[in-house]
């Protein structure tokens, strides 16, 4: 098998593992406002969490570049919120704010995966020995991103199979991005600092703008405070064993 | 220079750059509510910064206690805040003729609390290594001026003059300066506890950014303007952290 297939079908297969992500909603039956609040917390946190793991990565490639792709990631952000705004906006029976911060959260967790793809792409190229143990490593890390992606859609009346279909749509760039990423290393090297600087940029800004004030607003600030630490140590964890 | 003698210079020139808080007070008398989202907004961005930082030290030296030590000191934040019952309390209430003196006593409680976890933190950092421990002070140092601008506003809607308010700013420190002492003794007669010690300090601020700096923010400005100048201010720190030796 030729190399570059090999790199897409792993892709392939930690995009798959991000609908996973979605199960655990499988369980909660009814979600008030607060419990939607909570869930909000746990995506801030374990998006904060991600962002954290992202921004080491590219310092240690570039400080000054890996900020130059924060500073990026956060105007476009802005920008897509000034697009979404100015259109009526309906998915399925969500309207308005709702549907606003769903299609948000699908933009920033979807353009966060070009980034991570392209860390795959460049990490394979580092020896294909050490390709199913990254895999494996991103695969792992996806579910939690599919479960932020769930926790910010099921509250809208979102169904499992609709959360785990957009969890797994949202990371379709990684085997993408990987691909040429893992073919044209050397081209994509520089580039690297940025984009994930970018990704955890837009992260890091969907939950300042969105997600904490959402779960500010419908739950107590202690409740709220201690999810994000939570899910934030979780996923700090979760990355150094990975 | 003997090291605990560098904690405590640092720690103090930290607490100390709280006087400069009052600045933008002196230029205008009756700040307007946008600058307070503003100053607890910029604070966040560096409080989450420092954390970012004394996680990845801790992760680097060990994960698991790190991890630990961060759920530990978001546990103690918030049972303090529920045993002196400050969970909801506004830090930045204005005084309009309301001279609750309980008030006065429960943000003092409060910033005590908040400054006594930076101390931890800049004296984790220091056992660490010592540009990161620089790194925490002057981060600490810089986020003291924002905090301070909000706490002595507080305080000038109440009659207190500027100087007072700045030397209360400073005083509220002090608990600072006195954690990061004795936490750096601490740590380094049981070296074991750094990893703990890191996590601590970052589970602290993390939380205290969550449940003080960030609620306060977003009812004084909107979502918009905070989340761009603490997502900047956190991209910012990263990069210095990048930068670190």
């Amino acid at each position: 098998m030729h190399p570059a297939l090999t790199v897409f079908l792993y892709g392939a297969a930690t995009a798959v593992s991000t609908g996973l992500g979605a199960l655990p909603f499988a369980l909660v039956r009814r979600i008030s406002e607060t419990t939607a609040a909570h869930a909000n917390a746990v995506a801030a946190g374990l998006m904060l969490g991600a962002s954290f793991g992202l921004a080491a990565e590219g310092t240690a490639h570039g400080a000054w570049q890996t900020f130059a792709g924060v500073n990026l990631g956060v105007v476009f952000i802005l920008l897509t919120q000034r697009v979404l705004a100015r259109h009526e906006l309906s998915i399925g029976e969500v309207r308005g704010a709702g549907a606003r911060r769903v299609l948000l959260m699908l933009v920033v967790m979807t353009v966060h995966s070009f980034a991570e793809g392209v860390a795959i792409g460049a990490s394979f190229a580092g020896g294909m020995t050490l390709a199913t143990l990254i895999t494996v490593a991103i695969a792992v890390h996806n579910v939690p991103e599919g479960i932020a992606i769930s926790a910010v859609l099921r509250p809208q009346g979102a169904s499992i199979a609709a959360c785990a279909g957009w969890s797994v749509f949202s990371s379709l760039p990684q085997p993408l991005m990987a691909v040429p990423a893992f073919l044209f290393v050397d081209a994509f090297r520089p580039a690297l600092p940025y984009g994930v600087g970018f990704a955890a940029g837009a992260m890091v800004f969907m939950v300042f703008v969105e997600l904490l004030p959402e779960a500010l607003e419908h739950a107590g600030r202690a409740a709220v405070g201690l999810l994000v630490t939570l899910a934030l140590v979780a996923m700090i964890l979760f990355q150094a064993f990975l | 220079m003997n090291p605990t003698l560098v904690v405590l210079v640092l720690s103090s020139l930290a607490a100390a750059a709280a006087a400069l808080g009052v600045l933008p007070l002196a230029a205008r008398r009756t700040a307007p509510a946008v600058w307070f989202g503003w100053s607890n907004a910029l604070a966040a961005g560096l409080m989450l910064g420092a954390a970012y930082a004394l996680s990845e030290a801790g992760v680097e030296i060990a994960a698991t206690p790190m991890a630990g030590g961060a759920v530990a000191g978001a546990l103690l934040i918030l049972w303090s805040h529920r045993a002196s019952h400050t969970e909801e309390l506004d830090l930045n209430r204005l005084g309009g003729g309301d001279a609750d003196p309980v008030y006065g006593y429960q943000v003092l409680l409060v910033s005590f609390l908040h400054a006594a976890s930076e101390g931890v933190a800049i004296g984790a950092a220091m056992a660490a290594s010592l540009p990161l421990g620089v790194f925490l002070a002057l981060v600490m140092a810089v986020h003291n001026v924002p905090e301070a601008t909000v706490l002595s506003a507080v305080l000038a809607s109440r009659g207190v003059t500027l100087p007072q308010a700045a030397a209360l700013a400073v005083a509220v420190n002090g608990a600072q300066v006195l954690l990061a002492v004795a936490t750096f003794a601490v740590v380094g007669a049981a070296p074991w506890l750094l990893p703990v010690t890191l996590g601590y300090a970052a589970g602290a601020l993390v939380y205290l950014t969550l449940v003080e700096l960030l609620p306060q923010s977003y009812r004084q400005a909107g979502a918009t303007s905070i989340a761009v100048v603490t997502s900047l201010a956190l991209g910012a720190m990263i990069a210095l952290q990048g930068l670190l030796p």
